[in-house]
């Protein structure tokens, strides 16, 4: 009977006579393990709607009559149900539930029993995620639900992890799932650009982890059809906290960290610097039948020590953090509210990289009358982020400022100050805005990144206002009305000033910039509800219902140039020169939607679901906006028949088969696809242009995904074992393209947006949850996921065109029909000729090509290994698909240990079968002045001819992969990773309940505490561009990922 | 009670529904663009589609910057600072490979100012607005005149020069249909170098006969007249060795003696002031430039001022080529000659400064200039004089001479033809002749700094086409 719990926690309490003759029945409900009482248990007369809650000492009364059961139910234990009798003391222990079936799910426009559930919904409950150092919740989900893959692209602050429900569902599109929060979509990533590039900023983190109470996520046809047009790459449902039955609790939770870089390249020092960076210039020289002069010298210190500087000590830190939340919560029969208080303030082991956010929540919902409830959820939440130029985000990967990189190459043979104390820097002459190269006849570096560190700003104030009032009404017990409206403003105010004096801003001579984002978005519901059992075995439900949601978007910025006095450094000081608004739009849509739901089940043993949804969306074209989209599933709960009862019962507690089948839409269109559009400019400032910017397609359609899914949960005995085994396809069609042109048809982006690709993502995945041991001192509880994927492209444009993904200025991914998208793509090599030094390439026909960066005036750099001269390595005619860069399999592994009053919690993900293409690494043995990693002493000399690097020549950028991708730099990245182990002590005392303190637990964690790999880069997660579906599994010039220790305390009153 | 609320909630969101599903939830409409239904409505529009086709080739990667620094860093009067890979770096040291940024931005760039051209050409007559049919002729002989200097441009780097075989060798793929994405049309073989100049004098015959003999104010200058159509005509008859027909356009701009100034249309000459041409943008001797503003700049790492200027206020990209071959090293550079006090020292290295407008870098850039016609016309005449040709001579000593060079009497034909091809590269430095003067003549790129030289047998003689092309265009060859 969980729906009592599931009908208690709708608020679907009807109102019915009360019988004559009754009792008045009380006592008191206590936990059976540790014999504690527990207020706001529900105490409800089965059958009826008549019920109660124990107070703050777990004693209850309730008038009512011999014969009838009381049923006691209470969230994570087990329901009991007693029979009443003359005794009119009725006390009661309740079990700790570990039965996760027994849940409620949320599946859009309402909730389920999880037991009832027939289609594919894994649930993160808010404790896993909470306290954890990070600045959303997205991140906190690595590996936590099979299926589900999290990748954190780097440690720069409020970064948005890239986020995978079942693998990549379209190519142009977003592949990023749909986020609602409290029944309401609200702006994720996928909104767009949440301000001018370069600053990391993710709207998630606007949501306090801390008021978490689930996120379910939605991953199959039945489960997401509801949504529509919205649903193909998988919904993340999120509810946060409401009061819970019982007087108020007040609890405090807190925490500090020290955060810093997690793996660092080791790196050539001064003096190994200049041995090398003078050997390639010797070679050089040698090569290219020139004289050789020595480029790099030992530069002294006033003391005649040479400088040998660690640049990653210039950039990098260890950051320090501190996170305080404050909720009191409770609830009355009539009314419950949960009112929170958030703040942290984070700085990453980036220098000058911070986040801080103050948020605040109300949830609360009253019975107005007995039919008749309204509530709320409000949050309001702000937040300040300053992010110095990381070059880690996407499309920055090669900025000349970028802090990522400067590390990398700078000479650590020159200081970053002069004995002086100025900054050691070129201002005037050849080598001007570079870092001052002393001795050095060539420069030493890109910029002197203390400069930019001190002087330059960039920062990101955000305020965000998301709240949905509704009521329900309850017309009869089965049939109930919802309306909810609901409201996300997110506004974005980010400002940056590049100094004068060194970097970005020097040509210009101090740049200043704001930016102003407004994100608007109205969403409203309304839709009924009805529930029923006949003849107790058909239980029949239905939802229809519809939303309207519209939403605009508008930025407009403004620029300045040429500060009048150094004294400036922001946008409202004076400047010379006003430059034209670096970034203006104002755009729009709408979505006008109809849904509907209907769900059977006979005997709780055969289910059935149908939903239907139809979209209306305004980016397409008229006649074109609507689209139909529908999901349908169907259970079998075998562990309920009574052939399988008598047979299996001890062993196999639950097993349930399920399948469902779908279509649903993906909506990452631009909001005026279908249109051709002209836009407005100037030629030589004063008269008007109006160009071709946009090839429009009036026939583009929905992007659809037909998900197929089969599978079975299970549970054993007594369900201390529960799992479940799902088998999914899903396959897209109709995917939206950027078709591409070819360039010389001069068509704005060399593209147009039409609906010709398909692709399939098939896998397993299995979850499987165990309470290994159980005694009153010790506890062990484990749980395992592993996802499988395949993706493969089935159809892309005209002619299969292939579609490749650009790194900024570097093309290392390609998507190809018959492989996985975003395969890596890169020019097969052949190591280092032990003859010469040089690197090989194998061409398109097979052949090894070997090259000399430097020759004699009319040789040839690339020869065949006799010796003729071979036709130049390029990317396009010899480049091949090296591996995929999506996953084969990933997963993560929980562990949770508690003796006594100590817990351990262990938290592991990993991921393998797949590639990553190592940018950073073609850097880090480039044979320009850039410094070089370590390893390059092993490169090849007459005396040490067997060797994976070439014979270093300076000026270099071909050998080792800058100038183009080559398979060298294309590695295995399988891994396994610590995302998170901690520690706790439970300090609840009898002491500390006097003082009213009903749990208190001190803790300390570390967050990526180790990793088990092959890769050479500093993370395999690694995604230098974010989220984008054409270019993943790319790792260029990023900053390292974190690593976090942190303590915390968790207190309750 | 009970019902109360219920009908209150109830009425409420059926009475706001009804109201808030508004007609035009679905229809929104862009309120910074217009449809391209609409971009020929009226007549100030069709002028801005215009002004764009103009806009269009000032892009900062094709004429507004870059093309004219990879012309002239290819050849010997540079030397690279910085290093930097994404400042022509690979152009200098003739690195580049078919996917290399310069390669493909490029070529992306030049062909979006083609196809803007084409699309007008295949609009304009149907154009809604109500304009003179003189005017709609005007506009279209401006349009193929942009073609014509685009097509130009793009042989010129992209293939052989046109004088190796008479144009036998493949050129670029010839569009010239416009393209709004709908349709199929990727594929296209490329058009000889022949066919190529064959369609740029196509354009430009037109665009003579259909220029307005004049504009006015600025747009002399800036848009294109029946002058600019002839001074283009006389670097493509250069670019072709047609010495003959180079001499029959110039001597339309070019009286037989001095004084040296265009007879009709706008009345072109030489401006006395050397360095006042490139900072006052204004005088006489500018045929075409294309104008810049705070507000329409060449945007980040593609202005000549950054490439060439020292810091603090350039990039100091690259310096001048002190030394061996670079002309600064020229005697024919003479230390009395104006243009050389354009070059100015900056610690150890001496830069041109001929661009000086700090950021946002402003200046305008030099396309056509009346003292690139004279010197063509020299050279024209002295090629095809049997001895050394006087009026040659004097044009010669016409440029030399206004900027303070000595003049100059050269004894043979090849004396005088090396003194035209000299003065061309003191006179023409930084605006991006200098590879065409190398490529037309067949001569080897000369070696400067760590660079070697370049043989015209050599792949790295010109571009390669790029990846981004060869990619989607199945019928593209590349350059071998």
């Amino acid at each position: 009977m969980k729906r009592i719990l599931l009908l208690s926690l709708f608020g679907f309490f009807a109102c019915l006579q009360t019988w004559a003759q009754s009792k008045t029945y009380s006592g008191k409900v206590t936990a059976s393990d540790d014999g504690s009482s527990l207020p706001g248990v529900t105490v409800q007369v089965k059958g009826t709607a008549k019920g109660t809650q124990t107070n703050g000492d777990g004693s209850y009364s309730i008038e009512t009559n011999a014969g009838q059961t009381l049923v006691f139910s209470f969230v994570g234990f087990t329901q009991k149900e007693v029979k009443l009798g003359a005794n009119t003391t009725v006390n009661v222990s309740l079990g700790v539930d570990d039965n996760v079936l027994s849940e409620v799910v949320v599946v859009g426009y309402g909730t389920q029993n999880r037991k009832d559930v027939t289609s594919a919904v894994s649930t993160i409950k808010g404790d896993a995620i909470k306290s954890i150092p990070a600045q959303s919740f997205d991140q906190l989900m690595s590996g936590k639900a099979a299926g589900v893959n999290i990748n954190i692209p780097n440690g720069v602050l409020n970064n948005p992890p890239v986020i995978r429900v079942r693998g990549f569902n379209s190519i142009t599109s977003s592949s990023y799932p749909l986020i609602v929060v409290d029944g309401v979509i609200v702006f994720s990533q996928d909104a767009g650009a949440v301000g001018p590039a370069g600053i990391a900023a993710n709207p998630l983190s606007d949501i306090n982890p801390n008021d978490i109470e689930t996120i379910d996520i939605l991953k199959d046809a039945a489960a997401t059809a509801i949504y529509g047009s919205r649903a193909a790459n998988g919904v993340l449902v999120i509810t946060t906290k409401k009061g819970k039955a019982g007087k108020a609790t007040i609890t405090y939770d807190g925490w500090t960290g020290w955060t810093q870089a997690f793996r660092k390249f080791d790196l050539l020092n001064a003096e190994e610097y200049v041995m090398m960076k003078n050997e390639a210039e010797q070679n050089r020289a040698s090569l290219a039948g020139q004289n050789f002069t020595p480029l790099f010298v030992k530069n002294l210190d006033p003391n005649g020590v040479p400088y040998d500087t660690d640049w990653y000590g210039e950039v990098f830190q260890t950051g320090f953090q501190h996170n305080h939340n404050i909720n009191v919560s409770g609830a009355t029969p009539k009314s419950s509210y949960y009112f929170s208080a958030g703040y942290t303030n984070q700085e990453g082991f980036l220098k000058k990289n911070t986040f801080e956010r103050k948020n605040t929540r109300l949830n609360i919902s009253h019975n107005v009358t007995d039919n008749v409830i309204v509530g709320a959820n409000v949050t309001y939440s702000s937040s300040d982020a300053f992010a110095p130029n990381s070059g880690s985000l996407a499309g920055t990967n090669f900025s000349t400022g970028g802090l990522g990189r400067i590390p990398l190459v700078s000479a650590p043979n020159v200081p970053v100050r002069l004995p002086d104390g100025s900054y050691n820097i070129n201002s005037t002459g050849g080598l001007a805005n570079s870092l001052g190269n002393l001795g050095n006849l060539d420069r030493s570096g890109f910029y002197n990144p203390a400069v930019m560190l001190d002087l330059d700003k960039a920062t990101a104030a955000s305020e965000r206002f998301l709240a949905n009032i509704y009521a329900t009404i309850n017309f009869t017990k089965d049939l109930s009305f919802r309306t909810d409206y609901g409201i996300d403003n997110l506004t974005v105010d980010s400002r940056t000033f590049l100094n004068p004096l060194h970097g970005d801003g020097f040509a210009a001579r101090g740049i200043a910039a704001n930016y102003l984002l407004k994100n608007r978005r109205w969403t409203w519901q309304n839709y009924l509800n009805y529930n029923h059992t006949f003849a107790d075995k058909h239980s029949v439900g239905a939802t229809i219902g519809t939303e309207q949601q519209y939403t605009n978007r508008n930025m407009w910025s403004a620029s300045r140039q040429t500060v009048t006095d150094p004294f400036f450094n922001i946008y409202e000081g004076n400047y010379t020169v006003n430059n034209n608004p670096p970034f203006n739009f104002l755009t729009e849509n709408g979505f006008q939607s109809y849904f509907g739901r209907v769900t059977y089940d006979f005997a709780k043993r055969y289910f059935f679901t149908a939903t239907l949804r139809r979209d209306g969306l305004s980016a397409l074209a008229e006649g074109k906006k609507f689209g139909n989209f529908y999901g349908i599933s169907a259970g079998w709960n075998l562990s309920e028949e009574k052939f399988f009862k008598d047979a299996l019962q001890d062993k196999i507690s639950t097993l349930k088969l399920r399948t469902s089948y779908g279509k649903v839409g993906n909506a990452g269109i631009s909001d005026f696809a279908a249109l051709s559009l002209y836009d407005f400019g100037n030629y030589g400032g004063n008269v008007a242009t109006l160009f071709f910017s946009q090839a429009g397609n009036p026939d583009l359609r929905w992007e659809t995904s037909t998900k197929f899914d089969a599978g079975l949960n299970f549970g054993l005995f007594s369900d201390k074992v529960t799992g479940e085994l799902t088998f999914y396809r899903n396959v897209i069609d109709g995917l939206i393209l950027n078709s591409p042109l070819s360039p010389s048809m001069g068509v704005p982006g060399n593209s147009v947006a039409k609906n010709v690709g398909s692709m399939f993502n098939q896998g397993l995945e299995f979850a499987i949850n165990a309470t290994i041991i159980r005694t009153s001192d010790f506890k062990w509880n484990t749980s395992f996921n592993i996802a499988t994927q395949k993706n493969e492209v089935t159809a892309l444009a005209e002619g299969n065109a292939d579609i490749f993904g650009v790194t900024q200025l570097e093309t290392a991914n390609i998507t190809r029909v018959g492989q996985s998208l975003g395969s890596i793509w890169a020019v097969p090599t052949a190591g280092v000729n032990p003859e010469n030094g040089r690197r090989i390439f194998i061409n398109s026909k097979g052949e090894q090509v070997q090259y000399s960066h430097a020759v004699p005036t009319g040789q040839s750099r690339w020869t065949y290994l006799d010796g003729r001269t071979a036709p130049a390595i390029s990317a396009a005619a010899d480049s091949r698909i090296i591996g995929n860069t999506i996953p084969k399999f990933y997963g993560g592994w929980d562990n949770n240990f508690s003796y006594k009053k100590f817990d351990v919690a262990l938290s592991l993900i990993y991921a393998g079968g797949f590639y990553v293409y190592n940018g950073t690494r073609a850097g880090l043995h480039d044979q320009r002045f850039w410094n070089n990693a370590a390893d390059i002493l092993n490169r090849w000399t007459p005396e040490t001819r067997s060797t994976e690097w070439p014979r270093v020549v300076y000026g270099d950028n071909v050998s080792n992969g800058s100038s183009f991708p080559i398979s060298e730099n294309a590695e295995r990245g399988d891994f396994i990773k610590c995302r998170n182990v901690s520690l706790g002590y439970n300090l609840t005392s009898e002491y500390l309940k006097r003082l009213k303190i009903t749990n208190a637990r001190l803790y300390t964690q570390i967050s990526n505490a180790f990793m088990i790999t092959n890769y050479s880069g500093t993370d395999p997660e690694v995604s230098s561009n974010g989220n984008s579906n054409l270019a993943p599994g790319v790792d260029r010039n990023s900053v390292p990922q974190a690593r976090t220790y942190s303590v915390g305390l968790s207190i309750s009153f | 009670m009970r019902n109360k609320f219920s009908k209150l909630i109830l009425g409420a969101a059926l009475t706001l529904s009804v109201f808030s599903c508004k007609d035009d939830l679905l229809s929104p409409v862009p309120k910074t663009s217009i449809s391209d239904l609409s971009a020929y409505d009226t007549p100030d529009r069709i002028e801005s589609l215009v002004n764009a086709l103009y806009d269009a080739v000032k892009a900062g990667n094709f004429l507004g910057g870059r093309y004219l620094i990879y012309n002239d860093i290819r050849g010997e009067e540079f030397i690279n600072q910085t290093n930097n890979g994404v400042t022509g770096l690979q152009t200098w040291n003739f690195t580049l490979n078919a996917s290399s940024n310069e390669v493909n931005n490029l070529w992306r760039d030049a062909y979006y100012a083609i196809n803007s051209s084409n699309l007008f050409l295949d609009k304009i007559d149907a154009a809604p607005a109500k304009i003179a049919p003189e005017k709609v002729t005007n506009y279209k002989a401006e349009a193929r005149f942009l073609r014509a200097l685009t097509y130009f441009s793009l042989v010129n780097i992209y293939a052989q020069p046109f004088t190796k075989d008479n144009g036998a060798s493949l050129g670029v793929p010839l569009r010239l249909k416009g393209e709004n994405g709908a349709g199929n049309s990727n594929n296209l073989k490329r058009s000889t170098v022949a066919e190529v100049y064959t369609q740029i004098l196509e354009d430009l015959n037109f665009a003579e006969a259909n220029l307005p003999a004049t504009n006015s104010g600025d747009l002399n200058i800036t848009r294109a007249h029946k002058n600019t159509a002839i001074a283009l005509k006389v670097r493509v008859y250069l670019a072709m060795a047609r010495y003959a027909d180079v001499q029959r356009e110039a001597e339309k701009l070019v009286p037989a003696v001095a004084p040296f100034k265009a007879p009709t249309g706008v009345r072109h000459e030489l401006n006395a002031n050397y360095a006042a041409i490139f900072t006052s943008y204004r005088t006489l001797e500018s045929i075409f430039s294309l104008p810049m503003a705070t507000n329409d700049p060449p945007g980040t790492q593609n202005q000549l001022a950054f490439y060439y200027l020292a810091g603090p206020v350039g990039g100091g990209e690259f310096s001048l080529n002190m030394t061996g071959n670079g002309i600064l090293a020229n005697r024919a550079f003479e230390t009395t000659d104006d243009r050389r006090r354009l070059a100015v020292a900056a610690g150890t290295r001496t830069y041109l400064n001929k661009f000086t407008t700090p950021a946002p870098f402003t200046d305008w850039v030099p396309i056509l200039r009346y003292s690139e016609v004279l010197l063509s016309l020299a050279e024209a005449k002295a090629r095809q004089a049997s001895g050394v040709d006087a009026s040659a001579v004097a044009l010669l000593n016409a440029v030399r001479t206004r900027s303070k060079g000595t003049a100059v009497a050269p004894t043979t034909k090849e004396e005088l033809i090396t003194a035209i091809l000299t003065e061309r590269r003191i006179e023409f430095l930084g605006e991006g002749l200098r590879s065409l003067d190398i490529t037309r003549l067949g001569q080897p790129f000369p070696a400067k700094g760590v660079v070697n030289a370049i043989n015209p047998t050599q792949s790295e003689y010109i571009w390669p086409i790029p990846t981004t092309e060869l990619a989607v265009n199945k019928d593209c060859e590349p350059n071998p």
